[in-house]
């Protein structure tokens, strides 16, 4: 019975003395957790995400996949709420197989997994956390953010805003009920108060994220009579509000911003002259991205196989691939071509700089991304039947980013209109 | 301040509509079968779900357009053709004179089926279609552009009102449902056919549910959740006028309208709230709610 104990032991510490050397094999497959909303409302952003990493995914491993190794992807819809989607991230978390979590789409749930990801010490890649409350403390080890966050998302908007319409006196403000829309208004607000303090906002509404009616919130911002109406609904919340608000002169009698409105230029009768943006560099009809054979090749493909366009929600997921993608590369690189361990890549990730599909991403030392902003006007095209983003503007992703460790309201309340005048003037991006 | 008032009256009045539609079958059903409907909210989604679905269907073979209201009526009748007799024979029947956790875990169940069954002929994107809404225009009060399809709202369910009354209070039909209600044991005796008229009645519940989602669709997406969320509040409404009485349910519906829309006017941060905020003050003062009552059962 003794030697039994024995041998046991000692094939315990056999086995754990061999696990390091056998996690660096090549696996035969490298499992991704990809989180997004693929039902409900929601999915109207989601799923665009999802048929972005599917054909990412699938021209990674028409290439020969990641070191060798092929993609495989487990997608998880973030609709079934944050319990859900911790439940089966811990599940996903403990299969070996699974080394990166593309996750979330949410603020909310990113905020919900990222204790959860420190904790696993699973690399975790926001593939759209907005929140700027993901990495404040700067103390984070496996999660990272490569798509730039809320502060320089929303400041880009009162920039913007304020060169193309100076003169604004009164903004009316209707964000979805939960982190991303107060954080959005939070931002906004202290942008414009910071850069013009006479703005006066006229009425806050914040509906039910999923809400389908918003006919008494469009009488409400009516009856205010804003020079502006600022929004970052999303998704089919979006839609609805757009159609909605549409026939009923919203965008006639005020100037109106839809901070995620690329999203839907597709799929509803946008009129011009709407501030939109990509909250980031995502803009697949960007000088930059035309310039880039790649993207354009992704980009016919998307059209090719989901018979729209890539809106920015894809590139956004395109770009979370590619950055994935580059950091097993330097891990590699770094550890002489052996299969990296999930520490290794987040260690490759940390500090790094990616050519992505739209720009760069580059990651600082609190894990947060800087991304260029793109911000301009719904105009009428010659080549599509539907509106495209006009007197566009490109701002660098560090201009509008506080440092790390600083606390961003605080920072906007220190910017100035001389800033504002240092940046580049809408249409200076073609 | 006829400027601010006309704006609130109107909102509340078209917010009023459409929570009556949600909630009016859900009443009726109650009135009549004493079931506490679970399933009703999914009712209520596969109705706007049918009526997208027909509405997008005319429009892609460039029919005339005006054909899309007479969808809107005839999805509702579809919904209540199919599901009406087919769960009340097969489910709902064995629920009768049971107690209400029986009730409630049988269409709660039921509930769970056609949630499920609406991601699987319906996928799980959102449905648009607002053809009828964009064919009525809009009108200008007060400086607010409202939609010309809000008003016809607010008529219709005026109309269901009365035809409601009409029915229950004028017709055969109704009349003998009043005995049902008053005494099943003594109807049966004097030859009513009980079943028959639990299921008409358990039908037209279902037509009253399908008809608020497909007159919703035109103005609102459909999509997977909204049938729970319409439970909710259908259950609210409900409790606020008093369970199973259709009067009750249309003051009710005004009461959360008007809840609602001050909420998103003067403090919007309480809109979430302000419905079972209304359901909380009106149960402390009427537990039985304003039309109910612990011994007389009316419809």
């Amino acid at each position: 019975m003794k030697r039994i104990g024995l041998s046991a032991v000692a094939l315990t510490i056999g086995l754990a003395a061999a696990w390091p050397a056998a996690a660096q094999e090549k696996p035969d497959a490298l499992g991704l957790g990809i989180f997004t909303f693929t039902s409900g409302p929601a999915a109207a952003y989601g799923m665009p995400g999802k048929n972005a990493a599917d054909l990412m995914i699938e021209q990674i491993n028409a290439k020969g996949g990641i070191g060798g190794v092929p993609v495989s992807a487990t997608y998880v819809d973030e609709a079934q709420g944050a319990q859900g989607v911790i439940a089966e991230y811990r599940r996903l978390a403990a299969d070996a197989k699974n080394q990166v979590m593309v996750a979330a789409l949410s603020s909310a749930n990113c905020l919900a997994l990222a204790p959860i990801a420190e904790q696993l010490e699973i690399p975790t890649v926001g593939w759209n956390c907005d929140t700027h409350q993901l990495l404040t403390d700067g103390k984070s080890k496996y999660v990272f953010r490569p798509n730039g966050n809320t502060v320089p998302e929303f400041i880009a908007y009162a920039i913007y805003l304020l060169d193309r319409k100076p003169d604004v006196k009164t903004v009316a403000i209707i964000n979805p009920d939960y982190a991303f829309g107060h954080d959005a208004a939070t931002i906004f607000k202290a942008a414009l108060k910071a850069l013009k303090p006479d703005v006066e906002v006229v009425a806050e509404l914040y509906p039910k994220l999923g809400s389908p009616n918003y006919q008494t919130e469009i009488s409400r911002l009516t009856t205010a009579h804003p020079d502006v109406v600022f929004s970052n609904l999303w998704g089919g919340d979006l839609e609805n509000f757009v159609r909605q608000a549409s026939p009923r002169g919203l965008f006639r009698s005020s100037q109106v911003i839809l901070a995620l409105g690329e999203t839907v230029l597709q799929r509803v009768d946008l009129p011009e002259g709407v501030i939109v943006g990509v909250l980031g560099d995502g803009w697949w009809m960007s000088p930059d991205a035309k310039a880039n054979p790649e993207t354009a090749a992704f980009v016919a493909a998307y059209k090719a196989r989901f018979g729209e366009y890539p809106v920015f929600p894809s590139i956004k997921m395109a770009n979370t691939l590619i950055y994935v993608k580059a950091a097993y590369q330097a891990a590699m690189q770094k550890n002489g071509g052996k299969w990296p361990t999930r520490a290794e890549i987040a260690e490759a990730m940390k500090a790094s700089k990616v050519a992505t599909l739209t720009g760069t991403t580059e990651t600082r030392a609190d894990n947060d991304g800087l991304v260029d902003q793109i911000v301009g006007v719904t105009v009428k095209s010659p080549d599509h039947p539907f509106p495209v983003i006009g007197q566009m503007v490109r701002y660098k992703g560090d201009k509008l980013m506080p440092q790390a460790g600083q606390d961003p309201i605080g920072w906007i309340s220190t910017l100035t209109p001389e800033f504002a005048k240092s940046l580049p003037k809408p249409g200076s991006y073609k | 301040m006829l400027n601010a008032i006309i704006p609130l009256l109107l909102d509340s009045l078209a917010s009023a509509a459409l929570i009556f539609f949600a909630a009016v079958g859900l009443t009726l059903v109650f009135s009549v079968l004493r079931v506490l409907n679970v399933a009703h909210g999914s009712l209520y989604s596969i109705g706007g779900y049918v009526a997208a679905s027909a509405c997008l269907f005319i429009a892609s073979r460039q029919m005339n357009p005006y054909l899309s209201f007479v969808a809107l009526l005839f999805s509702a009748v579809f919904v209540a053709a199919i599901f009406g007799p087919v769960v009340e024979r097969s489910l709902v029947r064995w629920t009768y004179g049971k107690s209400e956790a029986v009730q409630i875990l049988i269409t709660f169940g039921l509930f769970l089926m056609l949630e499920d069954l609406q991601r699987m002929i319906f996928g799980v994107q959102s449905y648009y279609e607002d053809t009828p809404m964009r064919l009525l225009g809009t009108t200008n009060l007060s400086g607010v552009v409202y939609l010309n399809y809000q008003i016809v709202l607010i008529v219709m369910a005026v109309a269901v009102v009365v035809g409601l009354r009409f029915l229950i209070r004028h017709t055969r039909t109704g009349r003998l449902m009043t005995a049902v209600v008053a005494d099943r044991e003594m109807a049966q005796a004097v030859g009513i056919d009980t079943n028959r008229i639990f299921m008409l009645a358990f039908s037209l519940g279902v037509f009253l549910a399908a008809l608020g989602g497909a007159l919703a669709t035109p103005t609102s997406g459909i999509a997977p959740g909204l049938g729970a969320d319409t439970m909710v509040l259908a259950f609210a409404v409900a409790a606020i006028g008093g369970l199973g009485q259709i009067e009750g349910a249309a003051v009710a519906s005004l009461i959360v309208g008007l809840a609602r829309v001050l909420a998103i006017y003067v403090a919007p941060e309480l809109d979430a709230v302000a419905p079972y905020a209304a359901m909380l003050v009106v149960l402390l003062i009427r537990p039985y709610g304003l039309f109910g009552s612990t011994s007389v059962r009316r419809v």
